[in-house]
């Protein structure tokens, strides 16, 4: 019963994790495998250690948050002026949903060929892949948050005298915050993916290259473990934002207001 | 009295079927009316055609004299939804949030005076810091009427605000709302299909039957006996 209680708490995650990696260690020492092709954790963690030492695989790191960040910043921009016409306008909010159901399901990696032929292979391809990824999950959270708030804010708006804009600002937005919250995760998550995708294609072309290069150009030198350090990195960082980053501001926001 | 509202000839129709048909109505300055009548009757959408919140087919509407054509903060609203609480800010900022955009510009000190005279008055000033879900049925539509009135509206629109509360908590905010009353003089149209709740507070009774105005009552005795209640039922029966 202990045991079980043990899984059924916020930490559990870390619980499993523990015993993911124990199993991997094990396999690596006792299985007939390859250490080439499943390296034991002391040769991922050393590896880890030594790309840390040097400062490699933190500035790789920081460069692709960088530019996530940046491609986040634009794609909630875009995605909001996009919204906030829709709610103006119900031609463009016609528009908007047609854009959506044409571009949502597209990868942004399959626009590769023509992004190269558009923009080149630098950072500015990559964030051009960033945006179309985060945009459209935005677009549709946020349309999604402000067609799902109460008549009674939207009243309330207009007795403030308040215009379109400061109704949207002041009252939809934070009204619809857990609709946004939840569309940042998913633009988050598929932004990250973008990014390294790309980045394995297209290498250092635009600056240093990031996590994705790192990755990759382990692989090209056989270090099975750097690759394996480079994926550790890219987990520990998606379990952090979803925790800590998320977890915080939903804690701050829509759990104390109790509309989570 | 000198009026503040003057409703005439006021039609509002929906998909083709009249809610309200050729209303006339005048509401003097001070005065608390209720409006009563059976669900369905047109009593809401009167509320809201005073608030500005939809627009008339036929008629016009006055306050002070001039065309009300939109809503406006003169005119404000308190809802029966509990959920008319903005859910982000505590009790205390949902007073100051509309008073943070009035158009007078008031000063930081100000506002927060203004918020705690009228969190003093709605019997709060304990809960300032209480978010909406920590707060009971009663204790939400004390702050909206406390956020009503902090913008000190020339008129106050009530739309059953009270009809989701149990008996007793119903009680205090009726007597909570004629000692405001007194306070504050504030002309208020109350909206309800409680009859002794129309008798308990109004100064006069509008009793709606099937869009049309039945009988305006006269109602300064504030008699709640059984008599008063029948007459008001026969004149709202079909």
């Amino acid at each position: 019963m202990k045991i079980k209680a043990l899984f059924l708490k916020p930490y559990s995650k870390y619980i499993w994790i523990a015993l993911m990696l124990l199993a991997w260690e094990l396999t690596a020492k006792l299985a007939p495998v390859s250490p080439l092709a499943f390296p034991s954790l002391e040769l991922i963690l050393t590896a880890l250690i030594d790309s840390i030492i040097n400062g490699d695989i933190l500035m790789q790191m920081l460069f692709s948050l960088g530019l996530i960040l940046i491609g986040l910043g634009i794609g909630v921009a875009l995605a909001f002026l996009m919204s906030f016409l829709s709610v103006v306008s119900p031609v463009f909010a016609s528009f908007t949903d047609t854009c959506v159901s044409i571009f949502h399901p597209l990868p942004g990696i399959a626009l590769l060929p023509l992004i190269i032929l558009w923009i080149g292979t630098g950072s500015m391809a990559i964030l051009f892949i960033i945006v179309h990824s985060v945009l459209w999950p935005m677009i549709l959270n946020m349309t999604a948050g402000f067609k799902a708030i109460p008549e009674v804010y939207k009243k309330i708006g207009k007795n403030y005298e308040f215009n379109t804009l400061q109704s949207i600002i002041r009252i939809f937005v934070p009204a619809s915050l857990s609709f946004l919250i939840a569309g940042l995760k998913i633009s988050w998550a598929r932004g990250w993916r973008a990014t390294i995708s790309a980045e394995m294609i297209f290498g250092a072309s635009g600056g240093i290259g990031g996590i994705g290069w790192y990755i990759f150009n382990k692989r090209v030198f056989m270090d099975t473990a750097g690759v394996y350090a480079g994926i550790l990195m890219i987990i520990a960082m998606g379990i952090f934002v979803e925790d800590v980053v998320f977890g915080q501001l939903e804690k701050n926001t829509i759990k104390k207001w109790g509309v989570a | 009295m000198k009026p503040i509202i003057e409703i005439c000839g006021l039609g509002k129709s929906y998909e083709g079927r009249p809610v309200l048909a050729d209303i006339d109505l005048e509401i003097g300055s001070g005065e608390l009316i209720c409006v009563i009548g059976a669900s369905g009757c047109g009593k809401s959408t009167l509320l809201n055609l005073i608030g500005g919140f939809v627009k008339a087919d036929q008629g016009e509407i006055r306050l002070n004299g001039r065309l009300v054509e939109k809503p406006s903060r003169q005119c404000i609203m308190v809802f029966q939804e509990f959920d008319q609480l903005f859910a982000w800010q505590t009790v205390r900022h949902n007073i100051e949030f509309a008073l943070k955009k009035a158009p007078e510009r008031l000063s930081h000190p100000e506002i927060r005076s203004r918020a705690d005279h009228y969190l003093a008055m709605v019997k709060l000033s304990d809960f300032g810091d209480y978010y909406p879900n920590q707060l009971s049925g009663g204790m939400k539509q004390r702050t909206a009427l406390a956020r009503a009135l902090a913008l000190s509206p020339q008129v106050l629109l009530m739309d059953e605000p009270f009809g989701s509360l149990d008996a007793q908590t119903k009680r205090e905010l009726q007597e909570t709302l004629l000692e405001i009353r007194q306070e504050t003089q504030a002309t208020t149209v109350f909206v309800t299909h409680d009859i002794r709740e129309a008798l308990y507070l109004a100064d006069r009774i509008v009793v709606l039957k099937a869009g049309a105005v039945a009988a305006v009552l006269k109602n300064q005795t504030r008699n709640t006996a059984e008599t008063r209640v029948a007459e008001i039922t026969a004149l709202l029966s079909p």
